[in-house]
């Protein structure tokens, strides 16, 4: 197996599920709506009661962030169970960690737009709560945060995939195994000064890393029957 | 040697017996069909040829080669046609097969030539999701083969078939001269002309093995099932 053909593999999986994407819209109109509509909801509840609009803010983006990256996490394997098309895939002449990465790729740009959507519905609905450095910050801090997410959300989709408790068993599963994701997120939406040297991001980093790596180890044991 | 050899395969779920203690030498360009009723394993044991599951105990090999998680490259020799059809419904059928055709890196531009051959090329641009059943059990075989695999494994290929569909499939089928062909079916009188040899399952044992040539045809084999079942249970 060379290295090109693995690459290919990572490459085509995440290429279709960008076209599939791109033509149904099915995990954008579900999980970037569910998003901005948590945040509506949070600045109907608390904006006139909570002085800091920041608190608010921050709150509503990643509590939006983390329904909006479950819903298309789980809509997402739902295409692959449809005529159980991800068993296609793993018949590509590859070793099978190449279909987690591709699909990693691919709900990482996911989460990361339905991340940066969130943020533009909270600075329109709470009124501009971020200053622009913590937005600037955001663009990069979100694709992070989406690569944990991802990667610990396909592991567990492939894990529930023929699980008739996917739905309910997905949420119970992910949430907790992704909260460093969530505190390094809400810290450095927080944080002033340089954050590229806080803490919270090498933990982000560090467990992106660790998180995908065990899924590029255990995927194959993990879909094989 | 042969093509495919398994040396005392079996496959447990829990307590039940999916395939047991089952070894076998296929020879290349065999076609072998696995006949047996509902829950005999036929569908296991093509899933564990075609790698998609792991035998619990025994050796598959394909060319002297054991099937293992260090050799993937062993499944670019692998076509399988399921009874899914392992198609993205929103994906036209042209671009299904450009995808299976990368993933196993052969040339997309054969997918023209594969729509074609199944009968599908003035539907190339047309979503699989709205393919009939026929129309996509096509598409699958063309999927199936994009790659030229020197194994092809055929979960009930016929089944659901009108007869033009099913006509276009053994015709493709019988073109596949150095092809090995596994063919799983509860129906003999759909795929005895075909075969070489039929196996015969039941409860996940092989109780027979029939070469096509020296018996008296798809009722004699069933007759032949029947009573060997019968006197395994019995």
């Amino acid at each position: 197996m060379s290295a090109r053909q693995y690459l290919r593999v990572v490459r085509e999986v995440a290429r279709k599920d960008l076209l599939l994407e791109l033509r149904g819209k099915r995990r954008f109109n579900g999980a970037g709506v569910l998003a901005l509509l948590i945040v509506v909801v949070f600045s109907f509840a608390f904006v006139r009661q909570v002085e800091s609009g920041a608190v608010v803010g921050r709150g509503s983006l990643w509590i939006a962030l983390v329904f909006g990256a479950m819903l298309a996490l789980s809509r997402g394997i739902a295409t692959e169970e449809t005529n159980a098309a991800i068993e296609g895939l793993l018949l590509a002449p590859v070793d099978r960690s190449a279909v987690y990465l591709g699909k990693v790729c691919s709900a990482t740009v996911f989460v990361t737009v339905i991340g940066w959507t969130t943020l533009v519905g909270v600075t329109i609905f709470l009124n501009a709560p971020f200053p622009p450095a913590v937005i600037g910050r955001l663009l990069v801090v979100f694709p992070l945060a989406a690569l944990g997410f991802a990667a610990a959300g396909v592991l567990l989709t492939s894990l529930t995939l023929n699980s008739r408790l996917r739905e309910s068993l997905l949420p119970v599963l992910l949430l907790p195994l992704v909260i460093p994701v969530v505190l390094a997120g809400m810290e450095l939406t927080r944080a002033t000064g340089p954050f590229l040297a806080s803490g919270w991001f090498r933990i982000l980093l560090v467990y992106d890393a660790l998180v995908a790596f065990a899924g590029w180890l255990s995927f194959e044991f993990v879909v094989e029957g | 040697m042969g093509a495919l050899s398994l040396s005392s395969v079996s496959k447990f779920f829990g307590d039940q017996v999916g395939v047991a203690d089952l070894t076998l030498d296929i020879e290349h360009g065999q076609t072998v069909v696995l006949f047996g009723h509902n829950g005999s394993g036929k569908t296991t044991l093509l899933r564990m040829l075609a790698t998609l599951s792991r035998p619990t105990a025994g050796t598959i090999s394909l060319d002297g080669t054991p099937l293992s998680r260090d050799r993937p490259h062993l499944r670019d020799e692998i076509g399988v046609v399921s009874h899914e059809t392992y198609l993205y419904d929103e994906l036209t059928a042209r671009e299904n097969l450009r995808l299976h055709a990368r993933l196993h890196g052969v040339d997309p531009d054969r997918c023209a030539e594969r729509l074609d051959a199944v009968g599908l090329t003035h539907r190339g641009s047309d979503p699989a999701g709205e393919f009939s059943h026929g129309m996509a059990k096509r598409l699958s075989f063309a999927r199936a083969t994009i790659h030229d695999p020197e194994v092809l494994l055929l979960d009930e290929p016929f089944s659901g078939l009108d007869r033009e569909s099913r006509g276009r499939i053994v015709a493709r089928l019988r073109d596949l001269d150095d092809t090995t062909l596994l063919v799983a079916t509860h129906d003999l009188d759909r795929g005895f002309d075909l075969a070489d040899r039929v196996l015969l399952l039941a409860d996940g044992r092989r109780v027979g093995d029939v070469t096509t040539a020296t018996c008296a045809g798809p009722a004699a084999v069933e007759r032949t099932y029947e009573r060997r079942v019968a006197g395994s249970t019995g």
